[in-house]
């Protein structure tokens, strides 16, 4: 459906034209002429705006009412006056009534320093409280989840977290019971708010109301540094800013892209790093007496070479995880130019035909995130979105409840059968009938592809795309979710067995996931290289991995472990399912002897060139 | 009413428990009934969603109050989760958020029943009725019913204007099951205009029978 | 003896059944507009000059207008949360001529082009919403309300929704939450009503009083009933007269009628020996005028012209055995206790108003909160969401306005009272 597009309009605030697209919030439209009007309850990633704070009350010529600026779209020519009398007690007013029950203990308040209701009562508050009655008092804090404490003294009622639950995550959990004076934020009868989006109120909330139990009393904001990159815990890739003290990462929170996530965090996404920050490995380790003792990394770095250059040819390498672009480049020349050696992969599924792949890879087939939301009906296949990439789980809903898109989900049993197809075909052209619209995006899982039916189940979906006419609409087309964070940029690395850099031709084909992991385990693979992953099967030769932490498959097999990086320690790039390439930052020092994995895979490959006459 | 504070406002949540999403029907067993029942209203609006009142209505009938188990119930049967019919329950003053007497009296204290003795005409319910649990006694905001000031609305029916001598006969009608002060119910009382149905009509004889 | 339209018949025994009602000529104003168009009953609602009798006072001819025209999903809601202190206007229609609420309700629907209706009653009313139910499912029986609507093109359904007890949901978008089966908190305006209402679609919403006013607007031609009142507030209206006077009660009357006439004439003034001291002309939300005001015409301009409001036509006397702050401290608590909490200034603002009254009672106060109360006032009016937050900030401020000093020499003599206590009181 269409996308807004806003026209350039002008409008006077305090007495300068400033242009800005029509119809933006006068709050948004007034930045364009860095004019700030002090919000609370205004957050557009939230939806239409409720009102409800009072905040922003401003001046607008001809209406005699104060306007509240989050709710009135500018139009060309309006006059807007946000520096007035009238405006200035109405904003004092009500930064006096927000603090009437608010306790101001700043002091030993999580918020203090990044705290809008400070920076506002500063910046626009009456400077005194005239208020001399007894102030409401809680117990504070209290648990609302294993995550989340509240304080409900000092909540103020914004609705932000409240809209979160009911309209952004739909998990209806988290309600405002009670009224007026006496609304206070809460789940059901003592249930604990758990959901899988449940942290973003955390960062939602205005005041110190909810702070995160994890993070609590870790860090001032001016003991920390920000650090923004990607997380690579999920093929989601949402961008992240990194709290960051001491050269740890203490806390994790949105890094707003509307392209890719919309502002959001799964809790995966938001407490995983943090805590999984313990148990680290932080040195090579090399199998030793049967065990994995830590040994340097000239001798772990020989010993790996050594290995591999022995199994040449026989050497099976798998990448996953959120090994970038430039390490799968790395292996695939390790691998096919240093060992001679075809069998790597990067899919778990295993192989596809080229011309498969590339046919999937089409450009006119490509859909991005954002058409999730604008399509007239998304087709998920095979996919669960909440487990698979759960940002794109809030995508689809926003899509469902704010743009009418049409939802259907189908298993890959359903598109194999030619009867239940045709029904699923059926369901999908009356919905598009019923909202007039063409554009469908199919979202389905590499899973699909997986098994003796992949092949097969690739082609049904490309014809199923070719049928609804996916390559000629605008907005319509593929995304498929890989099983890894990096999937598609570890294939379009050259990471498979059949394809080598952008899905090019090569001289001899390899055997794919499922191939390696049996060849090594019949004894005719020799040495396993892995990259982000764990061992897939059992076999009596050499184990070389990249890990963070010690798996018990790890801990039983491997033979050679260098330590791996965390994300917020990489450098590098990796690519979107939808094919946008974004950049992880290094926010964070190794951890202990932790080193560039890209440094390691070229070293070896120095090594080994070394050792094995070209 | 308005001076003590709400439950649940200094309470953590029981991290021991589950989240509260929607009840599974197979493990939140709901009277035959109030099912139905809840269903009738849900199949009345176009929108299932806004049978939330005659549900919890409903509810409240079978429990006796909207206790957690009554709203579970609600949110089964409308397949909502039941913090969105708890967040409902808590908005209106009819939904008991307190387990509450059988027969409601609500003594209308607003201003114009106020200024007619409704103070102390609350006063004197309350401490007739005591704790007895046949008496669910609550101050109310204005009932509609000024022009019968003082008065209160007991279980709907409306009588004023009322005395503090009245309350006594007024709870024992309640207890004995009668008719309350039928002499003094709203139903039964003229428009105060005097110049109301003045239209002259020829009259049919069955309803002069009627009257 | 002035007009009755509304009170006409309203005490014949069995009015409330369609039998006696179609007798007394009922359904005869929807038949003759089925026989109109829809676009000439509206003129009709247009040239009556009929004004919102919920409160707002709008023009009732220009909202039906405002609705989008064509074939989509309408709706009409009649608002019959009847909340406002003092107001019981529409609980006697109701109970009484239930059919009139009806007819006039599916005579407007016909003129919006509206397809589904709610009558959203207060959950209190328990009387005159099972009065309502029999009535309804009697003109269902007899064809009135359904498909097809005696033979026209016009079709309608209609269900009675009982609320819960929240003053908040008299206001029309939190009326249509609380429909919808939500808490009953208002919206953000625009988009108002009429373009997305109920179910986000167009919506109609009206008073009792207002669509009973209808079947009587057709019968006598939208330009005859202009005639009734003065030149902008037309018609007959019904007062509710409560307090301190000696015939409480409902009361018809043509709209620019003194109120003296009303307060007096009709209700009986204060009892022998009192005397009005102030008076709430629209309800507990408009605010107080004096005894001074006692000759300003009862209708919606000179009522603003005073500074109040004509509001839902409910007159509350308060004579003058009753300190002001008796008064003012009740209305507070009331708006206190109903404020939906979802904008700050009313939320935060009627419970501080109610602090420093409770606290002038205690005699803890000094003139200066009187100060900072009036302040208070002036920071909610015009500031809030909706109008609850004003529906207290301007009766409050009103009487701080007019009886500052009666206020000031309570609280010099309650912090008398309160100093000479003896000292174990006090601990």
């Amino acid at each position: 459906m269409p996308r807004p597009v806003a026209k350039t309009i002008t409008f006077t605030i305090d007495g300068r034209e400033v242009q800005a697209p029509e119809n933006q919030m006068l709050v948004d439209a007034a930045k364009h002429g860095d004019v700030e009007i002090p919000v609370f309850c205004y957050e557009p990633k939230l939806g239409n705006p409720v009102g409800a704070c009072r905040m922003c009350l401003v001046e607008v010529e001809g209406i005699p009412k104060l306007q509240t600026g989050c709710s009135t779209p500018v139009k060309d020519g309006m006059v807007v006056n946000t520096q007035s009398e009238r405006v200035k007690e109405a904003q004092r007013a009500v930064v006096e009534f927000l603090l009437i029950n608010h306790p101001l203990d700043c002091p030993v308040c999580d918020k203090g320093g990044e705290c809008p209701l400070q920076d506002i009562t500063f910046g626009w508050g009456p400077g005194i409280s005239r208020f001399v009655e007894p102030k409401r008092h809680f117990v504070k804090p209290l648990e609302l989840s294993s995550k989340i404490a509240i304080d409900r003294e000092r909540c103020i009622l914004c609705y932000r977290c409240v809209r979160f639950s009911q309209e952004i995550s739909e998990d209806h959990q988290l309600v405002l019971l009670e009224r007026g004076a006496h609304s206070y934020v809460s789940t059901f009868d003592g249930h604990p708010y758990e959901a899988p989006f449940s942290g973003n109120i955390v960062e939602l909330c205005p005041v110190g109301a909810l702070t995160s139990r994890p993070y609590r009393f870790r860090a001032r904001p001016w003991d920390v540094e920000d650090a923004g990159s990607v997380c690579t815990l999920c093929p989601s890739q949402c961008n992240v800013m990194l709290t960051v003290r001491d050269e740890r990462v203490l806390r994790v929170q949105a890094r707003e892209n509307p392209e890719v996530d919309d502002g959001w965090l799964c809790d995966r996404g938001r407490f995983a790093y943090p805590e999984s920050a313990a148990d680290r490995i932080t040195e090579p380790l090399l199998r030793d007496g049967g065990e994995l003792r830590p040994v340097s990394w000239e001798r772990a770095l020989e010993e790996a070479a050594t290995r591999l250059a022995r199994a040449g040819g026989r050497t099976g390498a798998l990448a996953g995880g959120g090994a970038s672009n430039e390490e799968g480049l790395a292996l695939a020349r390790l691998m096919r130019e240093a060992l001679h050696s075809p069998h790597l992969d990067s899919r778990p599924a295993g192989r596809l035909e080229l011309e498969s792949h590339r046919a999937l890879a089409a450009a006119a087939l490509q859909a991005q995130v954002p058409d999730l939301e604008f399509a007239h009906a998304v087709l998920v296949l095979d996919c669960d979105p909440i487990a698979d990439a759960p940002i794109l789980d809030l995508r689809l809903r926003k899509g469902v409840r704010r743009h009418g898109m049409k939802l259907v989900r189908a298993s890959r049993d359903q598109l194999l059968d030619e009867t239940r197809r045709g029904e699923l075909i059926e369901t999908l052209l009356a919905d598009l009938r019923s909202v007039a619209g063409e554009e469908v995006v199919i979202l389905w899982h590499e899973r699909l592809a997986a098994g003796d039916d992949g092949e097969r189940a690739v082609q049904v979906l490309l014809e199923l795309a070719a049928t609804l006419g996916l390559s000629e609409t605008d907005g319509a087309g593929l995304l498929e979710v890989p099983a890894h964070a990096n999937g598609r940029g570890l294939r379009e690395a050259g990471v498979l067995p059949n394809a080598g850099p952008d899905l090019g031709e090569i001289d001899e084909e390899g055997l794919d996931a499922p191939g390696i992991a049996r060849a090594f385990e019949q004894g005719e693979l020799s040495c396993l290289y892995l990259l982000g992953v764990d061992p897939p099967s059992a076999g009596a030769g050499t184990i070389i991995a990249h890990a963070s932490h010690l798996s018990d498959a790890l801990r039983e097999q491997a033979d050679v472990v260098f330590p791996a990086e965390a994300y917020p320690e990489k450098e590098g790039e990796i690519t979107h399912p939808d094919g946008r390439v974004q950049r992880v930052r290094r926010g964070v020092r190794h951890v202990g002897q932790t080193r560039d994995e890209l440094w390691v895979l070229e070293d070896l490959m120095g090594r080994i060139g070394a050792m094995v006459p070209a | 009413m308005s001076a003590t504070a709400p439950r649940g406002w200094d309470v953590p949540a029981d991290l021991e428990k589950d989240p509260a999403t929607i009840p599974d029907p197979a493990t939140t067993p709901v009277p035959e009934e109030l099912r139905r029942e809840i269903e009738a209203h849900m199949a009345l609006y176009p929108d299932t969603r806004s049978a939330a009142l005659p549900a919890l209505a409903a509810a409240q009938r079978v429990h006796g109050w909207c206790s957690p188990e009554a709203i579970e119930q609600a949110a089964c049967v409308m397949g909502v989760t039941p913090a969105e019919l708890d967040a409902v329950v808590t908005f209106y003053d009819m939904l008991e958020t307190e387990p509450v007497g059988r027969t409601s009296v609500y003594v209308c204290t607003n201003i114009s029943c106020s200024l007619r003795g409704a103070d102390a005409l609350y006063d004197a319910m309350r401490e007739a009725a005591g704790e007895d649990a046949a008496f669910n006694v609550r101050a109310f905001e204005c009932l509609g019913a000024c022009d019968i000031a003082p008065m209160a609305s007991v279980d709907g029916v409306y009588v004023g204007p009322l005395t503090t001598d009245d309350v006594p006969r007024l709870l024992e009608d309640i207890r004995a099951g009668r008719d309350v002060m039928p002499e003094k119910q709203l139903a039964r009382r003229p428009v105060a205009d005097p110049n109301a149905s003045s239209r002259e009509f020829p009259r049919h004889a069955a309803e002069d029978g009627a009257r | 003896m002035s007009k009755r339209l509304l009170f006409e018949d309203i005490d014949e025994p069995g009015l409330n059944t369609l039998a006696v009602y179609e007798r007394r000529g009922g359904y005869e104003s929807l038949r003759k507009a089925l026989r109109m168009s829809p676009e000439d009953v509206l003129k009709n609602l247009e040239a009556s000059g009929l004004r919102g009798r919920g409160g707002a006072g709008f023009a009732m001819g220009k909202k039906v207008s405002f609705l989008p025209k064509g074939s989509i999903e309408k709706y009409l809601v009649c608002n019959a949360d009847e909340s406002e202190p003092g107001t019981f206007k529409d609980r006697e229609l109701m109970q009484k001529t239930p059919h009139m609420l009806i007819e006039g309700l599916i005579i407007a629907s016909y003129a919006a082009g509206a397809s589904r209706s709610f009558i959203y009653i207060r959950g209190e009313y328990v009387l005159q919403a099972d009065v309502l139910d029999t009535a309804l499912a009697e003109a269902r029986a007899a064809g009135y309300v359904g498909e097809r609507i005696l033979g026209s093109e016009h079709s309608l359904s209609l269900l009675v929704h009982r609320g819960a007890g929240a003053y908040i949901c008299g206001e029309e978008t939190g009326l249509l939450d609380s429909l919808e089966g939500k808490r009953g908190n208002p919206r953000l305006k625009p988009p108002f009503p009429a373009n997305q209402g109920l179910y986000q679609g167009p919506t109609l919403i009206n008073n009792v009083e207002t669509l009973s006013t209808v079947p009587s607007i057709i019968r006598m031609g939208g330009e005859e009933y202009a005639q009734l009142g003065t030149e902008q507030s037309t018609g007959t209206k019904l007062v509710s007269v409560s307090g301190h006077v000696r015939r409480p009660g409902n009361y018809e009357i043509e709209l620019g009628i003194s109120s003296r006439e009303i307060i007096y004439g009709l209700a009986g003034g204060p009892d022998e020996g009192r005397e009005v001291k102030c008076w709430f002309p629209g309800g507990s939300s408009s605010p107080v005028l004096t005894a001074a005001d006692l000759d300003v015409p009862y209708d919606f301009e000179s009522m603003a012209k005073a500074g109040s409001m004509l509001g839902s036509g409910a007159i509350i006397v308060v004579d003058d055995s009753t300190p002001i702050l008796d008064v003012a401290l009740k209305t507070a608590k009331f708006y206190r206790h109903e404020s939906c909490g979802k904008c700050t200034p009313c939320r935060e603002g009627t419970n501080w108003t109610v602090k420093m009254l409770e606290r002038i009672d205690r005699g803890e106060a000094t003139p200066m909160d009187l100060e900072i109360m009036a302040s208070v006032q002036e920071h909610i009016i015009g500031h809030c969401l909706c109008v609850l937050g004003d529906a207290m900030a301007m009766p409050i401020g009103s009487m701080i306005a007019k009886f500052k000093g009666e206020f000031e020499a309570h609280i010099e003599r309650r912090r008398m009272e309160s100093q000479t206590l003896p000292a174990e009181a006090v601990a």
